[in-house]
Order: structure tokens, then C-alpha cells, then sequence
């Protein structure tokens, strides 16, 4: 393998001993994720103004942008799930979807309880106190006022606001606004909670009681999705990890496995060693072929039926807005059929 | 492995779960709409939320202002008097027929205010809640509910104003025993004033441009209900005179000036075109909106 023979792998990455979730062995199943799609139609614009009745018509038109192209998955109870991939690869769509916000183009997600998306700073006001929203935010959740009023101590010293609890909440650094929001979200019990890039905010002090927080929660039998840009918090915290890219899953599979996979990808590409980047992400797609093939939970049925490209006619053309996948078509001479068509299949299902 | 074409039914997938040996026996699809019952009874489960929503955004949006909510009050006082100074005093306007045009005015005015803000504001409702509806899950219909709350918390302040207003300007009208006789009128104005959110939200929410359309209906509206002249004198044709008849809205003038000026209660059609609208609306309104639910999270 392509980072096995590589020798300043271990210099770039000192792996960091911490002591990851450990997920139970057998538990029930919290969360499926089937063959879901996403698509947007989004308006696009030329950037050089074009001459003629006929060219300022055309100048703007509807183009397809696919953000996710089929996931399947299916999560147990007590695990801790870490979702990495470069920005647009699909990791917070998947997310919204997974927790029932936004209806998918096509596919079913189902769930053993209703996912809590740590997303309650939309619903505070700022300026009320932090005490006004901790209450505001936990009727938001669907806690009863009894229940809001019990849990409020608990929230205020995991938030550790202190006595910046009294004070209208738009005075609050993101970081303190971030403490606030995490813990309110915690304060609901979730069964599933969802997290996005939401604990870069908060200090060191802070990440030992979040991680405290959330591994009682997942000893309570619940389940945690994490969106991280930082493959070294997935790996330390989570169980297990996804790697997204281009809307598809790369490889999905233990924690320390796949993020040390990415992260070394993600190092190469970030170093501008873009042909070895492209090739490190062929094998781990080639490398997690198997385990996508047993991810999903039936064949598909024929070319036909699946809604793209040949199929169901679009009104709108495909937009692939990836810079990086322009690097395939520097290197590869013909990248659509040798590289995306085989290796990354616009639709496994 | 089961092959099986497009399967999208809950069940299936669950069997075929069990069948690999995992333990699915309690899923269920996130993000579909619930049965009507179950919506009412999670909106339910939210009232206070929706209360402390409400009443903490009407208390705070003043917050930056140095008088503050005294604005609630000013805002009417203002508006009417300006009304009473351009009507009843520079242009001396005596409707014939109309005793104390000031009164008239003001009440008409007033009034209609809180009907024309829920129609307006309605189809952008959900857009410019798009943050919480993104983040995280609870009735959509809380949102059009919170905001007719808002409006009714400011109305309550502008009826105090115009209660004072109609007492001190003109010809001074003096509180009678019919007065709280409008409270009713008000409930069912609310119920109607929900009733048309709901169906403008979820309008707006699939056309956007209706929002545009909304300031020219509520000026429609403002023609067609007799709020700042009595339309049904210059109607004499017989079609026009019984739609301006059923006009909700019109009824609903008429009933507050009927009560507030001359101490009369009104007549039992005012009540009954008034209460089916309201209450038709109310339910109408409600039901189409909750069927678009699981579409509200959607869109780029």
C-alpha cells in the first residue's frame, strides 16, 4: 500500500494515545441509512458577460449539483461515529438528513429515536441572559418546563459559564456561545445526538467535559455522529468513522483505521502532491469496494431504474463544482471512464 | 442478498436487517409528516416554547431602544393622532351620515393593522426561520403560530391606544356596556389572522414571489373592508354589495365600530359570517398547511 512504503509518514503524524470510544459488541441497530440522494437545483451564473439578446438569455441557467449519490449504513447503540471528508463532500447534508431536517432526494433513513442535531443556538434569542435561553432552548427540545427546570443546574456546570450565566447572551465570546449550546443540547438526554464542527469553539478545559459528557451518554446505550475537519479528534473520540467524498462513502470502518488513511491523503493533498493524493484515495475506494457491497441492503435492480445519469431524463444539466476532481482530468487522459466510472461509480445502487 | 426493486418501505428494509443478524425491531422513518392527530399533539407538547418564544421576542426587539417597549404604545398613540390631525383636522372631512369620522378612522385603521401584518409577513415566515428549521425538529406550524402571537401581543397595546385615542380626539366617545363585547370580535379575528398564515406560509414557502403579491392584497383588502371610508355607500350595484357583505373583514369593522361607538351588539349574521370565516380559515388554513410539513427543511 501507498502510505505503508512512504517514510516520512511517521514524521508528519505522531498518533496521540487517547482512549477512544469503545463500542459494544452487539447492541441494537439506531440508525439506517438507505441508498439516500441528495440533489440541489441551483441557479448558475456566467462570470463574462456575453453579447446579444440571445447570449444574456443563456447567461444564466440551472444546473444539477449532487451532494450526496447514494449512502448506506446501518449504526448501532453505543457508537460513536466520526464523519470526515474535505469540505463539500457531502458531510453535512448527510447529517441534516440523518437527523430528518431536510427530506432527501430519494432514498429512507430510519431511526430508532428522534435525532437531536446540535443546532439549539437558532432557537436562543441574544439578548437574554444565558439563564433566559438554557430555559428557552430546553422547551425548544421538547423538555417539559419541569424538566428544564431540573436539568438547568446540570447545564450551567457543564457550560462552566459561572456567573456569565446572567448576562445577555450576545456579550458571550463563540467560544462561551459554543459551551452554551452544547450543553443545552445535552440537556434533552438525547438518544442520538448529532454533532457539527461545533467543539472546535471551546478550550481544552472544556473538550475533557464534553468528551466526559458524551461517553455517559453513549454508556446510556445512545448514539453520536461527529463532523470533524480534524482527523485527529475523530480519531481519538470515535469508534468508528466515515469517509466522505463526493457525496459517496470511501471507506467506512474503524476509527483509527480510516482516519490515520485520510489524514495521510489529506496531508499529500495539502502538500500539493495532488497524483499521489488522487492515488491514495483510489486504493482506500478500491480498499472499501467490499465493505460498501455489504452496506447495501439490496441489488440494485437494473441500470434503468437508477434515477442518473442515463435514466429518468434531467431538466437540468450536472454541475461537478469539485476543483479536485479537475485533477484527474490533468493526469488521466481519459478521467470520466477510467477513474470515476470504474473506481468512483456515479451510482453503486 | 434480496433483490428487490427500489425498495423504499420501512419494513422491508428492516427485515432484511434481521435477516443479516442485527437487531432492528424499533426503527421507524425520520422526517415524515405525522398523522394530524399526533401533529396536534406535538404542537401541544410545545406550547410553552412557543409562549416563551413569543413573548421573549416582543419583550427584547425594543431592547436597543432608549424608550424601549414604551414604542408599543407610542407606535399607535402616533399613528393615531396623525390620522385624527390629516382626517379630522386639516381636511375637516364629515362623511355624511358618519357621526365622529375621527373615531371611524381610528378604529378602522388600528384594526386592520394586525390582519394586514399576518398576511404580509406570513410568506416569508418559514424562509426567514430557515436557521431553526434546519437545526433542529419540532412543528413547523409553531412557527406560524409564534408569530400570530407576536402580533396579537402588539395588538393588545394598540387597542389600549386606540381605546384612549377614541376617547380623547373628536367627539369623544365615552366607554359603555358594551365595550368588552369586543373581546370575542378579537378571538375571532386572531383565529382568522392564524388561519391565513398558515396558508400564505406554506404558499410563500413553495412560491416566493407571493410575498411581492401580499402588500397589493392587504391594499385590496384595505379598499374592499370600509377601513378608511365606508366602501358600502358608493356600492350600489346589488353582486358588489352582497360580496362586500361576506367579506370577513368588513364585518369585523363593522362589528368593533358598532360596539365602540354606539353601544350596539351586532346583528347574529355579522357573527355568523365573521365565525365560519375565522373558524374555516382556522382549519383550513391548518390542515394544508400540515400537509407540506416534511417539505419545509428542504430547498438550497
Amino acid at each position: 500500500m501507498a502510505e505503508a512504503s512512504d517514510p516520512d509518514r511517521t514524521e508528519a503524524f505522531t498518533p496521540i494515545e487517547e482512549h477512544p470510544w469503545v463500542s459494544p459488541e452487539d447492541s441494537p441497530v439506531t440508525v439506517v441509512a438507505h441508498n439516500v440522494r441528495m440533489r440541489y437545483k441551483v441557479q448558475r451564473t456566467d462570470r463574462k458577460p456575453r453579447k446579444g439578446l440571445a447570449g444574456k438569455l443563456t447567461r444564466k441557467q440551472m444546473v444539477s449539483v449532487a451532494a450526496l449519490r447514494g449512502v448506506s449504513f446501518a449504526v448501532r447503540s453505543g457508537e460513536f461515529v466520526g464523519l470526515i471528508g474535505r469540505n463539500g463532500s457531502g458531510k453535512s447534508t448527510l447529517l441534516r438528513t440523518l437527523a430528518g431536517l431536510e427530506p432527501p432526494s430519494s432514498g429512507t433513513v430510519l431511526t430508532s429515536a428522534k435525532p437531536v442535531l446540535l443546532g439549539v443556538s437558532a432557537a436562543l434569542i441574544p439578548d437574554l441572559t444565558g439563564a433566559e435561553n438554557v430555559k428557552l432552548g430546553a422547551l425548544a427540545m421538547g423538555l417539559t418546563p419541569a424538566q428544564a427546570d431540573a436539568a438547568f443546574e446540570e447545564v450551567v456546570e457543564l457550560s462552566a459559564l459561572g456567573d456569565a450565566i446572567d448576562l445577555p447572551m450576545r456579550t458571550y465570546s463563540s467560544g462561551m456561545a459554543g459551551r452554551l449550546k452544547f450543553a443545552i443540547s445535552l440537556a434533552a438526554d438525547p438518544a442520538i445526538l448529532m454533532i457539527d464542527e461545533a467543539l472546535a469553539t471551546g478550550d481544552a478545559t472544556f473538550a475533557e467535559r464534553s468528551k466526559k459528557a458524551m461517553d455517559q451518554m453513549l454508556a446510556k446505550a445512545g448514539t453520536v455522529f461527529l463532523v470533524n475537519h480534524a482527523a485527529q479528534t475523530i480519531e481519538n473520540m470515535c469508534s468508528r468513522a466515515i469517509w466522505m467524498e463526493r457525496g459517496q462513502v470511501v471507506q467506512d470502518g474503524d476509527a483509527v483505521e480510516v482516519a490515520r488513511k485520510y489524514r495521510w491523503f489529506a496531508h499529500n493533498l495539502a502538500m500539493g502532491e495532488e497524483a499521489k493524493a488522487a492515488g491514495l484515495l483510489r486504493d482506500a475506494i478500491l480498499e472499501g469496494e467490499t465493505q460498501r457491497r455489504e452496506a447495501r441492503l439490496f441489488e440494485p435492480a437494473s441500470a434503468a431504474e437508477t434515477d442518473e445519469p442515463h435514466g429518468r431524463r434531467r431538466e437540468a444539466p450536472e454541475l461537478e463544482p469539485d476543483p479536485f476532481t479537475q485533477v484527474f482530468n490533468a493526469r488521466t487522459p481519459s478521467p470520466k471512464r477510467t477513474f470515476l466510472k470504474t473506481v468512483l461509480p456515479d451510482d453503486p445502487d | 442478498m434480496p433483490t428487490a426493486s427500489e425498495p423504499k418501505d420501512a419494513q422491508q428494509i428492516i427485515a432484511t436487517l434481521e435477516s443479516r443478524g442485527l437487531r432492528a425491531e424499533n426503527l421507524s422513518p425520520v422526517g415524515v409528516r405525522p398523522s394530524l392527530d399526533a401533529y396536534v399533539a406535538q404542537l401541544w407538547e410545545r406550547r410553552h416554547f412557543i409562549w416563551m418564544d413569543a413573548r421573549h421576542r416582543v419583550v427584547t426587539q425594543n431592547s436597543r431602544n432608549r424608550l424601549g417597549n414604551i414604542w408599543l404604545l407610542l407606535r399607535p398613540l402616533m399613528d393615531a393622532a396623525f390620522y385624527f390631525l390629516i382626517f379630522g383636522v386639516i381636511l375637516k372631512t364629515t362623511r355624511e351620515g358618519i357621526d365622529n369620522f375621527a373615531a371611524y378612522l381610528i378604529i378602522g385603521v388600528l384594526m386592520f393593522r394586525a390582519t394586514s401584518t399576518a398576511i404580509t409577513s406570513a410568506p416569508s415566515s418559514l424562509h426567514n426561520s430557515r436557521a431553526m428549521i434546519r437545526a433542529f425538529s419540532f412543528p413547523r406550524a409553531a412557527i406560524p403560530i409564534s408569530a400570530v402571537l407576536r402580533q396579537g401581543m402588539q395588538m393588545l397595546w394598540a387597542v389600549g391606544a386606540m381605546l384612549v385615542m377614541i376617547m380623547v380626539l373628536g367627539e369623544h366617545e365615552l366607554p359603555n356596556i358594551m365595550w368588552p363585547m369586543i373581546l370575542p370580535v378579537l378571538a375571532l379575528q386572531w383565529m382568522m389572522n392564524l388561519g391565513l398564515s398558515f396558508i400564505f406560509a406554506r404558499l410563500g414557502f413553495q412560491i416566493p414571489d407571493v410575498s411581492q403579491l401580499m402588500s397589493f392584497v392587504s391594499r385590496v383588502l384595505m379598499y374592499g373592508s370600509g377601513v378608511i371610508f365606508p366602501i358600502e355607500r358608493f356600492l350600489t350595484h346589488p353582486v358588489a354589495a352582497s360580496v362586500i357583505q361576506v367579506n370577513p373583514v368588513y364585518q369585523m369593522l363593522r362589528a368593533y365600530r358598532g360596539i365602540l361607538q354606539h353601544g350596539t351588539m351586532p346583528p347574529p349574521d355579522a357573527w355568523l359570517i365573521l365565525g365560519a370565516w375565522s373558524l374555516g380559515l382556522l382549519v383550513g388554513g391548518f390542515v394544508y398547511f400540515w400537509r407540506g410539513e416534511a417539505s419545509y427543511g428542504g430547498g438550497q
